[in-house]
Formats: C-alpha cells, sequence, structure tokens
C-alpha cells in the first residue's frame, strides 16, 4: 500500500474565516439598528435605505446568507478535505466560489438598501443575483463532488451525507422558488400567486431554515465536536436513522407557517403533523452531539471550544423541540405574528448557528496558524457575554410575543376588544429596549472574539498548504468485520445525492402538486378583479419599502381577529397578487381591510408623520414618498408580465393603462384636496409614489366587501370543506 | 427457569409496546367528545400530558424492572447451580412473580380503553363520565408505578444482600458481572465507557471514530409516539372528523361569545340599544365621550367636530340622521360605504351613548374650518327652529 502526499488548502478556509468575521459583526450590526428602530423609530435619520422596512432584510440576508453562509463554506473546506484526505478538487473553483460569494453579498446588501426587493421573505435579492447563487451554487456543488470523488477515504462519514443532503436541497428551494418573470433589470413578479405563492414561499422559508441554517451544521458539528473532544461518535445508527429521517420529514413542515390562513386546511394539517414528527429526528442529531461528549465533560469546563458547542447543541434541543410545539395550532394561534417567533428564531440563530460558528473559529483559527488561541480567559469572557446576551434577548421577547398576542385575544364582558391595537404596541416597547440591550451584549461579545482571534493570528504563522499522508484509495475494500447495509451507499456519493434528492422531493411534491393543480383548494370569487395601473404601482412601493415587514395581509378566522380587522381572509383574494404579501410579523396592524377604513388624507398625513394620526406609533416616517415619482414608462410592461404569469387584462390594454392611472391619481388628488391638502411645499402632487401607494391601501380588501354575501359565505365554505 | 424467563422477555416486548399504544389511544379517544377542539379544554388537555408522561415513566420503569429482574434471575440460577443452595428456590419465584405480576397490570391499564371507544361517541362537552375516565386512567398509571417502585426496591434490596453474601463470603470466583450503571445510563441505555471498544465500529475519519451504541429507547418511543400522533391528528380532522377545522372552531367561538354576552347584558346596566338610548347630560358622560372622541374620531371629524373627510357635525344637518338614536346607530353599525366604520367591536354600548351625547353636545359650537353642511335638515323633535347661533346651545329636547 503505497502512502501518497499532499497538501490541504488553508487559504481558502483562512479567507471564508475573515469573511464570516466581517459579515457576521455587519449582520449582527444591521440586527442591533433594527431593534432600536423598534422603539426609536427616527434612529432612520430619515432616509430610505436606513428604514427598519429595508435595514431588516439587510440583517436577515447578512447574518443567514453572510455569516452563516461564509460559515458553512469555512467548515466544509476544512473539514471535507481531512476527510477525504485530499485537497479540494480545484483551486480555481475555490476562488470563484469565495469572490462570487462575497459579491453576491455586496450586490445583495446595496440593491436591498436601494429597494430592489422581490418581496419574499428571506428570498429578497432580484432575478440576476438569483441567477448568480445558482451559477456560484453549482461552482461550490463541482468543487465539492469533485473533491469527494478524488478522496482517499473508501467511506464518507456522517459530516458529508450532510452536505451533500444540503447541497442538492437548497439549489432545488432556490430554484422553485426564484421563478419569476423581468420587467427590467432589478425588477421581477413571482411566477406564483396569493395562496399558491405563500406555500412555495413557506417551502422555501422553512426549509432555508433547514438546509441551509441546520443539516449543513449538523454537519460541522459531527466533525468538529469528536474533533475538539477526541471522542468517538456516540452512535452511528443514530447517525443513519436521524439523518435520513430528518432530510426527509423536514421539508413537508413548511405549511406550519401558515396555520389558520387562507392556505388549504390539509395542507395545514401536514404541517402540523410532519412538525410534531420532527422532533425526534432533530434531537437525534443533539444526542449524537451531546452523547459523544461523555467522559469529556471535564474538558467541556476548560476547553472554550467545546463550551461554545455545547450550548450549541443544547439551543439547537431547545429550538427544535419548542419548533414543533409553535406548529400545534392551539399554541400558533398565540405565536404567531408576535415576538414569540423572534425569540424563537433567535435561539436558533444566536446560540446553534452563532455559537457553533464561534466554536469552529476557536478551533480552526490556531490549527492553521499553528499556535495556540492567544487568550482562553477572553474566550470564556466572550463566551458568558454572548450567553448573557442571548438570555437578555429571548426572555423580553417570549414575554412579548405572549403579551400582546393576549391583549390582541381580551374583550370585555360586554363583547368589546378590550385594547386597540396602538395600546397593544406601547405595552411591549419596553420590552424592545431590553432585548436591544441582550443583542448588543452579544455583539459586544463577537467583538472580543475579533480581537482575540486576530492576536492569535499575529502570534502564530499561517500554513497555507498543510501536508498531510493518505495511502492511495485501493479498489476493491475488503471489509473487516460483518458490514452495516448502509456502507453501500457511504461508498457511493452520487447515489448518495439521488437517494437525498428523492427523500426531500417528495414532501415538496404532496404539497405544492394539488395546490396548484386542484381547483377546489382555491375557491374563486367573481369580485376579485384585478389592480388597477396605479394600485400595482402603489404595491411596488408597498414591497419596495418592506411594509409587509411589520404589516400582515391575513385575517385569521379568529373572534378577536374578525372583530378587530373585519372579515377573515379567503384563498380566493389572494388569486392576482404577484407576490403573495400576507406577512409573518404584526409589528403595526393587519391591513387585508385596511381599504376604505380611513380616508385618503388620513393615510396621507399618517405616512408624512404616523405619530400625528396614532400618537406613540412606532412606525417610521416616509417623507421620501412625497418627493419620488411613479415610473410611468413602467406601466405597460408590468401589464404584460401580470397577463403573462395569468392576470387577466384585455389585449392592448397596457397601451391605454397609464389614462386610467391618470384618472385614478386626479380622483386622489382631488380628494385631498377636498381636505385641504393641496400638494408638498406648493408643488401638485400627481405622480408622487404616495398616491400610488394610497390607491394601494384604499384597495386592499375592498373586492369582497362589493361582493353579495351569499358568495363570500359560500366561498368561505369551500374554504371549510377542504 | 431460564426458558419462563425468556418467554416472559419476549412477551413483555410486544405487550409494552401495545400497552403504550393503548394508552395513547386513551386521551386520543377522549379528546374526542370536547367541542372546540380538543386541546381547547384545559382540563382534558392537562390530563392528557399528565398520561402520556405518566406512560412513558412507566415505561421506562418496566424496562428497568426487566432489566435487572432477568439479570438477577439468570445469575441466581447460576449461583444455585454452583452452591446448590436451597434458599435461592424462594427468591426466583419472588422475581417470577413480581415479572408476571407487570403484565397483569399492564392488561389492567388497558381495560379502559375499549370502554372510552364505546363512551366516545355520547358525550359532549367533558362530561361526568369522561372526567372519571381519564381520571381512572390516572389513577391506574399511578397504581403502576407504585409497583414497578416497589418492584425496584425489592431487586435493590436483593442487590444489597447480594454484595453483602459476596463481601462477606469473598468468592473470589464471583466477581461482579453486572456493571454499575447510575439510572441515567439505563435510561439512555448506554454502555460503561470502560466496554467502548466492544461496539468501537473500527471507522477512522480523520481520526474520528464511530461507536455502535443502541438507539436511545426513550427517544426510539418517543419517535413512535408522534407518528402515532399524526395519525390520530389525521383521522380526527379527514376520517372521523371529530376535530373541528379553523373555520368551525372560528364558528364556535363567535356562538359562544355571543351568549355570554348575551347573559352579560341581561344582568348589566350597560343593555343599550338603539331603540332605547337616551341624551347622557351628566358633565362625566360628556366628558368620556370627548376623551374618545379626540382619539379615534379627530382624524376624520375634526378635533373639534368641524368636518374634514367625515361630515361637519356641528350643524343641523344631517345625512343619516341627527337625533340620539340616529347617532348612536351610525357610531354603532357604521356606514361603511361613506367611510365611516362601525365602533361596537371597539366601545361598549355605554361609552357609545356617551359618544353619540358628545356629538349631540357640540351643536352649534362654530368651530374655526368648520365644513360646508351636509346631507339634510335635521329638527329635533320639540324644539322649534335650526340652530344657528351659541344661544340655542343650551337647548335640548328628549
Amino acid at each position: 500500500m503505497q502512502v501518497e502526499k499532499f497538501y490541504y488548502d488553508n487559504k481558502t478556509v483562512k479567507m471564508f474565516a475573515y469573511a464570516v468575521l466581517l459579515w457576521g459583526i455587519v449582520g449582527m450590526l444591521a440586527g442591533l439598528w433594527v431593534a432600536i428602530a423598534l422603539y426609536y423609530p427616527s434612529i432612520n435619520l430619515g432616509f430610505a435605505p436606513t428604514t427598519f422596512g429595508r435595514m431588516r432584510p439587510v440583517h436577515t440576508n447578512a447574518v443567514i446568507f453572510a455569516f452563516v453562509g461564509n460559515g458553512i463554506f469555512m467548515g466544509i473546506y476544512y473539514s471535507l478535505q481531512r476527510l477525504c484526505k485530499t485537497r479540494m478538487f480545484s483551486d480555481v473553483l475555490s476562488k470563484i466560489h469565495f469572490w462570487g460569494w462575497q459579491l453576491i453579498i455586496v450586490a445583495g446588501a446595496l440593491t436591498l438598501w436601494t429597494g430592489h426587493t422581490s418581496g419574499k421573505e428571506y428570498a429578497e435579492l432580484e432575478w440576476p443575483i438569483d441567477i448568480a447563487i445558482a451559477l456560484v451554487w453549482v461552482v461550490f456543488g463541482i468543487n465539492m463532488f469533485g473533491t469527494i470523488l478524488k478522496r482517499r477515504e473508501s467511506h464518507i462519514y456522517v459530516a458529508i451525507w450532510f452536505y451533500i443532503a444540503t447541497w442538492v436541497t437548497v439549489a432545488m428551494l432556490h430554484i422553485v422558488n426564484s421563478l419569476e418573470l423581468p420587467i427590467s433589470f432589478l425588477k421581477s413578479y413571482s411566477m406564483y400567486a396569493g395562496v399558491q405563492d405563500a406555500l412555495v414561499q413557506w417551502w422555501y422559508g422553512h426549509n432555508a431554515v433547514a438546509f441551509f441554517l441546520t443539516t449543513p451544521y449538523l454537519g460541522l458539528m459531527y466533525y468538529f465536536l469528536p474533533k475538539a473532544a477526541n471522542r468517538p461518535i456516540y452512535s452511528y445508527r443514530l447517525s443513519i436513522i436521524h439523518f435520513w429521517a430528518l432530510i426527509f420529514i423536514y421539508i413537508w413542515a413548511g405549511p406550519h407557517h401558515l396555520l389558520y390562513t387562507a392556505l388549504p386546511d390539509w395542507a395545514q394539517s401536514l404541517g402540523v403533523v410532519f412538525s410534531i414528527m420532527l422532533i425526534a429526528p432533530s434531537w437525534g442529531g443533539m444526542l449524537n452531539g451531546l452523547f459523544t461528549l461523555r467522559g469529556a465533560w471535564d474538558k467541556v469546563r476548560e476547553e472554550p471550544v467545546l463550551k461554545f458547542l455545547v450550548v450549541a447543541i443544547t439551543c439547537y434541543g431547545m429550538a427544535t423541540f419548542e419548533g414543533p410545539m409553535l406548529s400545534l395550532k392551539s399554541v400558533n394561534a398565540i405565536s404567531h405574528f408576535t415576538d414569540w417567533t423572534i425569540a424563537h428564531v433567535h435561539v436558533g440563530a444566536l446560540g446553534w448557528n452563532g455559537f457553533l460558528t464561534f466554536g469552529v473559529l476557536y478551533w480552526i483559527i490556531p490549527k492553521m496558524w499553528n499556535t495556540t488561541l492567544y487568550s482562553k480567559k477572553l474566550a470564556g469572557t466572550h463566551f458568558w457575554t454572548g450567553t448573557i446576551g442571548i438570555i437578555l434577548y429571548v426572555i423580553p421577547m417570549y414575554w412579548a410575543g405572549f403579551t400582546q398576542s393576549m391583549m390582541w385575544k381580551t374583550f370585555t364582558e360586554e363583547g368589546q376588544l378590550k385594547f386597540q391595537f396602538l395600546e397593544t404596541v406601547t405595552h411591549i416597547v419596553p420590552m424592545y429596549a431590553v432585548r436591544s440591550i441582550g443583542g448588543a451584549l452579544y455583539l459586544v461579545g463577537a467583538f472580543i472574539m475579533v480581537y482575540n482571534l486576530i492576536k492569535t493570528v499575529q502570534q502564530g504563522s499561517f500554513v497555507a498548504d498543510e501536508a498531510a499522508e493518505a495511502p492511495a484509495l485501493e479498489k476493491n475494500i475488503v471489509p473487516h468485520s460483518k458490514e452495516y447495509w448502509h456502507r453501500w451507499i457511504e461508498k457511493r456519493p452520487m447515489q448518495m445525492l439521488v437517494f437525498s434528492l428523492i427523500a426531500v422531493a417528495i414532501g415538496g411534491v404532496v404539497e405544492l402538486i394539488p395546490t396548484f393543480l386542484v381547483k377546489s383548494n382555491i375557491p374563486t370569487i367573481s369580485s376579485v378583479k384585478p389592480y388597477t395601473p396605479l394600485e400595482l404601482h402603489g404595491r411596488d412601493v408597498y414591497i419596495r419599502e418592506g411594509c409587509y415587514l411589520c404589516h400582515s395581509q391575513m385575517v385569521r378566522p379568529f373572534r378577536d381577529e374578525v372583530a378587530r380587522y373585519g372579515e377573515y381572509s379567503k384563498a380566493g383574494e389572494f388569486v392576482y397578487d404577484h407576490p403573495f404579501q400576507w406577512g409573518s410579523k404584526r409589528t403595526g396592524p393587519d391591513l387585508a381591510r385596511v381599504g376604505g377604513k380611513y380616508p385618503d388624507s388620513w393615510h396621507y398625513n399618517h405616512m408624512m408623520d404616523p405619530q400625528s394620526m396614532s400618537p406613540g406609533s412606532i412606525m417610521p416616517s416616509y417623507p421620501w414618498l412625497y418627493e419620488d415619482e411613479v415610473d410611468t414608462l413602467l406601466t405597460p410592461k408590468m401589464i404584460w408580465a401580470m397577463r403573462k404569469l395569468g392576470v387577466p387584462y384585455a389585449e392592448g390594454y397596457e397601451y391605454k393603462a397609464n389614462d386610467d392611472l391618470r384618472q385614478q391619481e386626479q380622483k386622489i388628488v382631488t380628494s385631498l384636496k377636498g381636505d385641504k391638502i393641496n400638494g408638498v411645499n406648493g408643488k401638485p402632487i400627481n405622480n408622487k409614489s404616495i398616491v400610488a401607494l394610497i390607491a394601494y391601501l384604499q384597495r386592499i380588501g375592498m373586492d369582497i366587501k362589493s361582493a353579495p354575501k351569499a358568495q363570500t359565505a359560500q366561498s368561505g365554505q369551500g374554504v371549510m370543506g377542504n | 427457569m431460564l426458558l419462563i424467563a425468556n418467554v416472559f422477555k419476549k412477551a413483555s416486548k410486544i405487550a409494552l409496546p401495545l400497552f403504550l399504544l393503548f394508552v395513547t389511544a386513551v386521551p386520543a379517544m377522549a379528546e374526542g367528545p370536547t367541542p372546540p377542539s380538543s386541546l381547547s379544554n384545559p382540563f382534558v388537555t392537562l390530563m392528557v400530558i399528565i398520561i402520556l408522561f405518566l406512560a412513558i415513566i412507566i415505561f421506562m420503569m418496566g424496562r428497568l424492572v426487566i432489566g435487572s429482574g432477568g439479570l438477577y434471575l439468570e445469575r441466581w440460577k447460576k449461583e444455585t447451580e454452583e452452591t446448590k443452595k436451597n434458599s435461592a428456590a424462594p427468591v426466583v419465584t419472588t422475581i417470577v412473580l413480581l415479572l408476571l405480576s407487570v403484565q397483569v397490570f399492564a392488561q389492567d391499564s388497558t381495560a379502559p380503553a375499549p370502554a372510552a371507544a364505546s363512551a366516545s361517541d355520547n358525550f359532549g362537552g367533558i362530561s361526568s363520565t369522561a372526567y372519571y375516565l381519564l381520571c381512572s386512567v390516572v389513577f391506574v398509571e399511578l397504581l403502576l408505578i407504585a409497583v414497578l417502585l416497589y418492584m425496584l426496591r425489592v431487586f435493590a434490596g436483593i442487590q444489597k444482600k447480594k454484595k453483602a453474601i459476596v463481601a462477606a463470603t469473598n468468592t473470589a470466583a464471583v466477581k461482579s458481572a453486572v456493571p454499575e450503571l447510575s439510572w441515567w445510563d439505563r435510561f439512555n441505555a448506554l454502555k460503561p465507557i470502560h466496554q467502548e471498544v466492544n461496539i468501537d465500529l473500527g471507522h477512522d475519519y480523520d481520526g474520528i471514530r464511530e461507536l455502535d451504541n443502541k438507539l436511545p429507547p426513550w427517544w426510539l418511543y418517543g419517535f413512535f409516539l408522534t407518528i402515532i400522533f399524526a395519525g390520530v391528528y389525521l383521522y380526527s380532522h379527514y376520517v372521523s372528523h371529530t376535530a373541528m377545522s379553523g373555520i368551525e372552531e372560528y364558528e364556535a367561538s363567535v356562538k359562544q361569545a355571543d351568549i355570554e354576552k348575551t347573559e352579560y347584558l341581561k344582568k348589566s346596566a350597560n343593555n343599550i340599544d338603539e331603540t332605547t338610548v337616551k341624551l347622557l347630560t351628566a358633565d362625566a358622560d360628556i366628558a368620556a365621550g370627548k376623551a374618545v372622541f379626540q382619539v379615534s374620531c379627530f382624524p376624520c371629524h375634526g378635533k373639534n367636530g368641524e368636518g374634514i373627510v367625515g361630515p361637519n357635525l356641528t350643524d343641523d344637518y344631517w345625512i343619516h340622521g341627527g337625533s340620539i338614536q340616529d347617532i348612536f346607530k351610525t357610531l354603532k353599525y357604521g356606514w361603511a360605504d361613506k367611510g365611516m366604520k362601525s365602533w361596537k367591536d371597539d366601545f361598549s354600548p355605554v361609552q357609545l351613548a356617551q359618544i353619540a351625547s358628545y356629538v349631540k353636545s357640540l351643536r352649534g359650537t362654530n368651530p374655526a374650518n368648520a365644513k360646508a353642511a351636509q346631507g339634510t335638515l335635521y329638527t329635533e323633535a320639540g324644539s322649534a327652529a335650526p340652530a344657528a347661533t351659541d344661544s340655542t346651545k343650551t337647548k335640548k329636547a328628549s
């Protein structure tokens, strides 16, 4: 058996590690910014790019795709080479991968700040960037599979199973959810509408959590935990069962983000039961992690890496138990749309992803610089600052979420809603303040880490190409003992890829296809008409400013919501919504029935200065909407795109659309004049974004109000029948 | 003797999952008859959680008892063969009897299940039968736990006695073959660390080895439980239709709320509607009405009722009538087509009367920037000429 010499590529790992540190700080700063904006809205300084609706996607995208994304690549590039006993397949591809991904991040941040968004949460980036993501992902895939194929290990380790499943599933999710029709370089409309768009979006959104934030990090855990603890993996059997069960079941659970909405009842139920069945497979990962530490708990007290990993795994266990509980309809009725969800995801993000990333960084940087960590004490300080930060973050959010939900649902004995919406907001503002302190502490911890790692780098000397040796892979491997059946696939990465794809495709197919093909899932309501051209423009403004990040458009069938907002939402109301705008958080009130509720002048004044119309409101003001003009040159393209997507505009309407737009605009201008609003600084307000936005707001939820009572009732039953 | 033990072990392997299945089926069936979603009845929910929790405890304890019982059975058998002591026999019998009693109790606890099934059709709400059923399941479970605890103590006692004998006689041949395992290790089916070599699979990935530990039993059976839950959930929604859909839950809650509201209003001074409302003149009432007006009405009607988008409320022209009853009705039901929303879900009837009375008190105040008159002239029954000046402000009727 000939021993071969080769070198591990540490340079790419180093680059990704630096990117993790940089984007981690940027993402957390953006998070702190939006946290403060919730009790001090004028932190936006009057600028559009720094307003909550645009900063929030910057925060989520930076943390998910920049911080955790680079963390995934850092961990995979380090562990994959060592698990395969070979250098990465191609240094050129590694470079393209690294710089491509960083360019995507920068482009993403810039476009989000300038208001270019597809309006779908966690998939906000516009179509050219979507294509770039797909291409870079393919580069990553070729590099990863190339490495696996030229490995010197006969079998692939459990960490690599998770990497493979991650790669194939993220590719599938990204492509299906990003199908959109471009109308300009940075503007497109989702291929799907309303209920279907919602289902695709949350199939994607939920599984982005599963296959971007969970499975790759489980892979990292399977490499770095046993290495750091120097203990064998507790149970190989558990690895097999929890891996396959996890990827198969996870994909079904998406609809639990849409409980009590207009999504067909059967799809909601599938979301519930698969979420519950997800507890054990998720906990399988936690158990395999924690039991691997058997006999090494004394090391946990000493070793900062292990401390971070243990808290990360514990947070993973808590979050994956809480998630299924939140998927029970009776719990979801309380938690959904509130800060409870925010607390839940931050246990996962700060605890699981954040702490695991920190642990890995503390492990690989001294290794790659051939030195020891500069200060274990500082790492300990980071650990405690971070832990206290998490606690101070999540407890106020749980409290706020539960309290606000209870206030929403409280009726007086006479049968009236006890609290106006605004009262429930001002009540939890102090909790928002405490939360931002928790977040700030966590960020301080991250800064301590950056300092500690810089010092470590300075005292060591970087090993760009780490020498290693291993025997060449023999053609025929004779097992030395009884083999598990699963060993078969561990020698065959391509089959592993195919079987993973099959496992994750089933759930999606069963849930998505009937929702698209079976008509009874979305009963039509004849009074629901396409938007007018001005309303379409207004809708684009609504999406651009990220209104959906604080306002839902989904009245759930609850007594309090019907009393507060109006008739509960029906599936048929959203058939022309490309994309859907149901939202997932109610920082402000629901807007599904806001049309006609207030006069035009109310909206005009409210967008200019929300506190003048709702004293105590935490909504920022939008002065630039009174300067921006609607791009009427785009109108024909918009109408054309909508017709392509199935909205029944008459042939040739695109050429008349702007006439209708002017007429409707004039109506609003006249109505504002009637209320003594004559323009901004003496200039006419025709053609300004605010007019289009008012037109859209006044339209939302109006169609069903004009429908004959019998019809809406019937369509309600149609939904029930499903 | 060994044969019996083996047979018993096999039987228990089947019996325990079965038992577990029944225990889970009982709450599932008991959940059926409660009207607004099984989980919305807090008592049922609590009991179901307790039942499930106890079931898991019983299951784990059962395993412990069987495990340790079986072990001692074999050991005692060996020892009796070696030492030919007669005293072993009664102990063995005790063990076997105790082990069998697990069976008996397991069967016992399954007994309520069919009863629940037959009863479930007849009860809406948490009837006394359902109540006693839930309680009896909990009681049986507690009884089982007590028995299992007793058995564990017996075995622990045997172990102690055994150790004492070993220590006393100092028989070198019989070194404790039974490893020292904590309850935690047993609970998770963990092998002692020094035995790890035996389950090392020989895998080596960059120095990472893998062990072939068994799946933690509670994890595995927990997984099965969630699958059973999924089955029961889907069955109750789409086959038996005992669980409600979201819309049905909504309708039930509104119906219930209406009943409670009517009951409350019957007994309350708040029972005012558009036919019985009277103009309030007390300062406190007018002030209360004004307070609400300043928060909720001003965006459309102006701080002083001068009218902005909504009509002027200080003149004698009314679109939907100007009597206290008319205004009350307008506030209560709204005129959605004209932009006036219904306020009945926001304010109580008394509050609505206060707001209406405040609005009436604005008559003739001639605020600045008053909007032009809209609607038709309204003349108060009993009053003479339309009000135009402040002097008529005090003229109030009915």
